[in-house]
């Protein structure tokens, strides 16, 4: 892991002078395995003593910042949710009305994910892991660019599924930048990184069980969306799932399907008792070489789409020439269509979004939606047999938004 | 020893003639697309002119055309940007940044010094249009103007409007809906430049900045002041950003333009030539004539393909199949005028396209009764009225139930009372299943667009739609029958006779228009370049327009619909092409091709009936004499976009309209608001006001359905400050 140094707040010698973390301003680009582990971060810095309120996150992925940062700054060719990290580098060292001291770009090896220990491995696509050296080359090669801005620039390797090597890999790149950090500190700050996201996505596991009780209480249909996280970045999956949420489906993302015993034992409970599977989170059933993260978790959430009665229809995202997805089109299509379940797919998704045929397909897929859920549901009842812990509890049905999560709710606290 | 560089572009043929670092001749010529002429003629006029001789001076060649002509003279081939830098290198030691733009090619070459000697990176594009000389030629020729007041056009002090940069076809649309839209050409004329030096710097500098000195050669950057002007201003831009340490003196003199900017490939080529003469002694012309007179017609006869059908016998059982299909032949016209009316309540479909309305008439049965068109006169409200005449007229008075599909659906869907609008993907499947029940995949090739419809488990599971890329849709093809002057009728026996074919590249339709002149030029005649292109249709339409390459995934039952499908040649081609990739295909072709969206309403139109439901329809008389008021104004016009559609609004006097208070045109209760003469969907929606209006309700809609992944998308980053 290299470290750019600039020289300018930090020199060896003058350590004691050296801004107090807490004033530093630290740059996150917010893209690719951010989205999954956005809470980490917040967690591990506040912990080691910066102020959460100086934690900027570049904003979404939007054409115009390409244009207007990342403009002849592409290096190798890449698929879009890459090629698109120059454009928040730029903002995160051109755009801030108050100047950034740190650039922060891990370069994520492996994920942590509820499957974990289940599957081969939770890998992040290689060229995922790699964009932070690919973008950073285009702003280094003519002169250095985080230097003349005065940004020191941290990418350091970290292997998340294995939270034991974690504090090491971040010590070891961090401490030319933080030379007061010590390797017990950097321990503590992992372990309150985990706990962050931890909480958050129990967080969002909970709403996911919450949108699925109210399904299941008033026999209503909902969408699960089957995608990378960074899908959910409005300029990457293009909020396409929004446009069908806004004609009455609650939507479920698999990275935050809920995974609570009860809940899987109704599932999938069957299938672990005649050793079909060794738990819940197995998928070797249908994806046998499971080493990539984001790809187990899609697979295992066609599965989970294939057994809830109520979820009446899955969306899936692909980016445009995703080798990752690539091979997993098929299989995630039969899972879903092997319940009955109704599947749509986005793929080739890019930079630009196709308004017109995309508002024609959401349309249809409402369409279909509207005239076969109740079908879908009472077949997909049937075949899972018993009603569920979905139904266990007698709710009053209140409209969901009346209980529906606001953003106020979504604020799992950093550590102060 | 004379050395003569020679640059055989895509659209010129360039040469210079140097002896002891004089030049003692230059000349450029257009081939069109005879390059091979050309350089015989450049060649000849060398020999008279220069005393060029065979045997002891030295020829080299370079561009798209050098590799077949300099085997034939003994000349040596010399890659297009290795002569340039070489060229570049030579006469200007200090510059750090070349952009070569040609006809149907751009380059740039960045120069930096290391060590010693100076280092070079040099990209090159030559797949696609955009950022190329025939991007902005294109367009300039379909806005008639001439060559020498294109290269007058200046950049600077023009507004500029947002067009395509990526591919020629859509720089061309653009520009029409500028021009639609009252935009002055000169504008156009600098969007274009504007939109060609940005495809450069976007796509060709790949983290390098570009800093003087900065050369700017080819024939486009050379002729057209208003493209050096748009150089200028970026560079400056770029400059000013990136802090790049510009010397004293006037930042002008920092980009130059040479005299000789078209010669430099050519100039590289005798540059390169001086160290090494001998491997590229020139040997005559004999064997280029030779090639010219026969060669390339012995060429022809290879690389020809056979005809669309292989045999008698092919011919036979294709037409024994397919020709008794009443869609693939009678057009609307014909059917309509089988009509008998009938009292009973019949089934009705609209489907209110962007050219024409049609409408077909069910039985309860869902027997087609009748159908009926109208050529769209831009109001929707008198197209409306005009079907419902023609049903009337036609005997049909107890409409059962009305459904619509089509662009205009929405609109007109309380204005005549319907009783559903119908997306219309959803109506063509309908459609499609209703007469092959086990369809798979449903092919829609209009005059415009391409439509592909992948059904699953009942649904339209995938769409694809090309409406931007002419490539693969039947207005090309009708172009060139035009330009043939066959009538389409007869495209298809014309195109069968064709014993063999040309081999057309699949893919950009700029391209595609050179290689057929490219074609014929070798020989080729029109019958088969016409079966050529009804061949290379497939590919284009599943494979360039839709993206499917796999095509055994989709399905094995293949319905193909659409007007282009009358023409027989394009469904010879698209059943061979097919049954080639799905060896079990069944392939068929609907029996309403031009019909299938008004139908598939009309079915859907069935299961509310079916229901019992009475219908919403407001009744012949009331639609027929709807009153409304239209308004065109400064409030009318779009603003969503540069292009300021003049739309109309069209308020119709309805029993419970809703009106629009919140309008700057406000109307009252007891209206509702068409739109039309907008030239895209988003102008359907007024302006921010109806935006607001429209969002409130997504978002109460929203509101009671969470998503978790927008919860995500609000509070994960929470804690760090927002960014900016």
């Amino acid at each position: 892991v290299r470290i750019l140094t600039s020289g300018r707040w930090f020199a060896p010698a003058r350590s004691a002078a050296a801004p107090r973390r807490s004033e530093l301003r630290v740059g996150i680009p917010r893209t690719l395995n951010i989205w999954s582990t956005h809470r980490f971060w917040l967690g591990f810095l506040a912990a080691l003593g910066f102020d959460p309120r100086k934690v900027v996150f570049s904003g979404d992925t939007a054409e115009e910042q390409g244009r207007e940062y990342g403009r002849g700054r592409g290096t190798v060719d890449c698929c879009y949710p890459v090629k698109c990290m120059s454009g928040h580098y730029g903002e995160l060292l051109f755009g801030q009305k108050r100047k950034i001291d740190i650039l922060l770009s891990p370069m994520i090896r492996s994920l942590p994910s509820f499957l974990h220990g289940q599957v081969v491995d939770s890998l992040a696509c290689p060229r995922v892991m790699a964009a932070p050296e690919n973008i950073k080359a285009g702003f280094m090669k003519e002169k250095d660019v985080f230097a003349a801005q005065g940004v020191k620039y941290l990418s350091p390797f970290v292997s998340l599924a294995e939270p034991p090597i974690v504090p090491k890999q971040l010590h070891g790149a961090l401490k030319a930048a933080l030379p007061d950090l010590t390797l017990a500190e950097t321990q503590k700050a992992v372990a309150a990184g985990y706990a962050a996201l931890d909480a958050f996505n129990r967080q969002m596991r909970g709403k996911g069980r919450e949108i699925l009780e109210w399904c299941a209480a008033n026999d209503r249909p909902c969408i699960l969306v089957l995608a990378r996280p960074y899908h959910m970045d409005p300029g990457i999956g293009h909020e396409i799932e929004a446009d069908l949420q806004a004609y009455g489906y609650p939507i479920l993302w698999a990275q935050y399907f809920p995974t609570d015993p009860d809940l899987m034992d109704w599932m999938f409970g069957d299938d672990v008792r005649s050793g079909k599977l060794s738990s819940p989170f197995d998928v070797k059933d249908v994806w046998p070489s499971s080493y990539s993260a984001n790809t187990n978790e899609i697979l295992w959430g066609a599965k989970a789409a294939a057994r809830v009665p109520w979820i009446s229809g899955v969306i899936r995202f692909v980016s445009y020439e995703c080798g990752m997805d690539q091979p997993t089109l098929t299989p995630v299509q039969k899972i879903v269509e092997s319940s009955g379940t109704l599947f749509f797919s986005f793929q080739d998704l890019d930079a630009t979004k196709p308004a017109g045929s995309v508002k024609i397909r959401v349309e249809t897929i409402a369409y279909y939606l509207e005239r076969t859920s109740a079908g879908i549901i009472a077949r997909k009842k049937g075949q899972i047999g018993s009603p569920g812990p979905l139904l266990a509890k007698e709710t009053e049905d209140p409209p969901l938004g009346e209980k529906a999560p606001t953003q106020g709710d979504v604020g799992v606290g950093v550590p102060a | 020893v004379k050395i003569a560089g020679v640059d055989v572009g895509s659209t010129t043929v360039k040469a210079v003639v140097v002896e002891d670092d004089r030049i003692l001749w230059q000349d450029y010529q257009r081939h069109h697309t005879r390059q091979a002429e050309k350089v015989l003629e450049f060649l000849g006029r060398l020999e008279a002119e220069c005393g060029f001789e065979s045997g002891s001076d030295a020829v080299l060649f370079t561009g798209s055309g050098s590799g077949f002509i300099a085997p034939l003279v003994g000349g040596k081939v010399i890659q297009e940007v290795v002569a340039v830098a070489a060229a570049v290198e030579k006469l200007h030691p200090d510059v750090s940044f070349v952009s070569e733009i040609g006809g149907e090619d751009m380059k740039t070459i960045f120069f930096a010094s290391a060590g010693a000697g100076r280092s070079k990176q040099v990209y090159m594009q030559s797949a696609c249009s955009g950022g190329t000389g025939t991007f902005i030629e294109k367009t300039a020729r379909k806005l008639q103007i001439p060559a020498e007041a294109l290269a007058q056009m200046t950049y600077d002090g023009q507004a500029l409007h947002k067009i395509s940069s990526k591919c020629g076809i859509f720089a061309e649309a653009d520009a029409n809906t500028l021009v639609k839209g009252g935009v002055p050409v000169e504008e156009i004329i600098a969007s274009l430049f504007e939109a060609v030096v940005y495809q450069n710097l976007a796509t060709l500098t790949k983290g390098n900045t570009p800093a003087p000195q900065v050369l700017l050669l080819g024939g486009p950057n050379l002729f057209f002041t208003g493209l050096q002007q748009a150089w200028r201003h970026h560079l400056m831009n770029i400059w000013t950003e990136r802090k790049v340490p510009l010397p004293d003196g006037d930042p002008d003199a920092l980009i130059q333009v040479p005299q000789e900017a078209l010669y430099y490939a050519a100039l590289g080529c005798v540059e390169i030539g001086k160290a090494d003469a001998e491997s590229a002694r020139y040997r005559g012309t004999d064997r280029l004539v030779w090639w010219i007179e026969q060669g390339q017609h012995e060429q022809k006869a290879r690389e020809g393909r056979n005809g669309l059908v292989a045999g008698e016998a092919d011919m036979v059982q294709f037409l024994k199949k397919y020709a008794g299909v009443s869609g693939a032949r009678g057009g609307l016209a014909e059917r309509a005028q089988k009509s008998g009316g009938s009292t009973e309540p019949v089934i009705v479909g609209c489907d209110f396209g962007s050219t024409t309305a049609k409408a077909a008439i069910l039985a309860a049965d869902k027997a087609v009764l009748f159908t009926c068109y109208v050529q769209s006169r831009g109001n929707p409200i008198e197209d409306a009225k005009d079907l419902m005449r023609q049903i009337r007229e036609a005997g049909y008075e107890h409409i059962g139930a009305l459904a619509l599909t089509g662009y205009g659906k929405d609109l007109l869907k309380d204005v005549v009372g319907a009783d559903a609008a119908i997306v219309e993907t959803v109506a063509h499947a309908r459609a499609a299943l209703h007469f092959f029940p086990d369809a798979d995949v449903i092919c829609d090739v209009g005059g415009c667009d391409v439509k592909v419809m992948i059904l699953r488990q009942g649904a339209v599971a995938d769409f694809r739609l090309n409406s931007q890329c002419s490539s693969g849709n039947g207005a090309f093809l009708q172009g060139v029958a035009e330009r043939y002057g066959v009538p389409l009728e007869d495209y298809a026996e014309r195109a069968f006779a064709a014993k063999s074919l040309p081999a057309l590249a699949m893919g950009c339709g700029v391209f595609l228009q050179s290689d057929i002149v490219n074609q014929q030029r070798k020989g080729w005649s029109a019958e088969e370049i016409m079966a050529s292109l009804a061949a290379v249709l497939p590919l284009n339409v599943w494979v360039y327009a839709c993206q499917l390459q796999n095509l055994r995934a989709v399905g094995r039952k293949f319905v193909l619909q659409g007007g282009t499908h009358r023409n027989m040649a394009v469904v010879k081609a698209q059943v061979d092409f097919i049954t080639g990739k799905v060896p079990d295909a069944e392939i068929v072709i609907h029996p309403y091709s031009g019909e299938a969206g008004a139908i598939g309403a009309a079915l859907c139109a069935l299961d509310a009936w079916r229901d019992g439901r009475a219908s919403r329809f407001r009744g012949f008389a009331t639609v027929e004499s709807l009153a409304y008021q239209t308004t065109t104004n400064e409030h009318t016009t779009c603003r969503w976009c540069p292009v300021n559609c003049k739309r109309t609004f069209i308020d119709v006097a309805l029993p419970g309209g809703t009106g629009r208070a919140w309008s700057k045109v406000p109307v009252g209760e007891g209206f509702e608001r068409v739109i039309s003469g907008n030239s895209c969907p988003k102008g359907l929606v007024e302006d921010v006001n109806e935006l607001r209006v429209v969002k409130a309700r997504m978002e109460e809609a929203k509101r009671a359905y969470p998503n978790v992944g927008e919860m995500v998308r609000a509070g994960a980053f929470r804690g760090g400050a927002a960014a900016l």
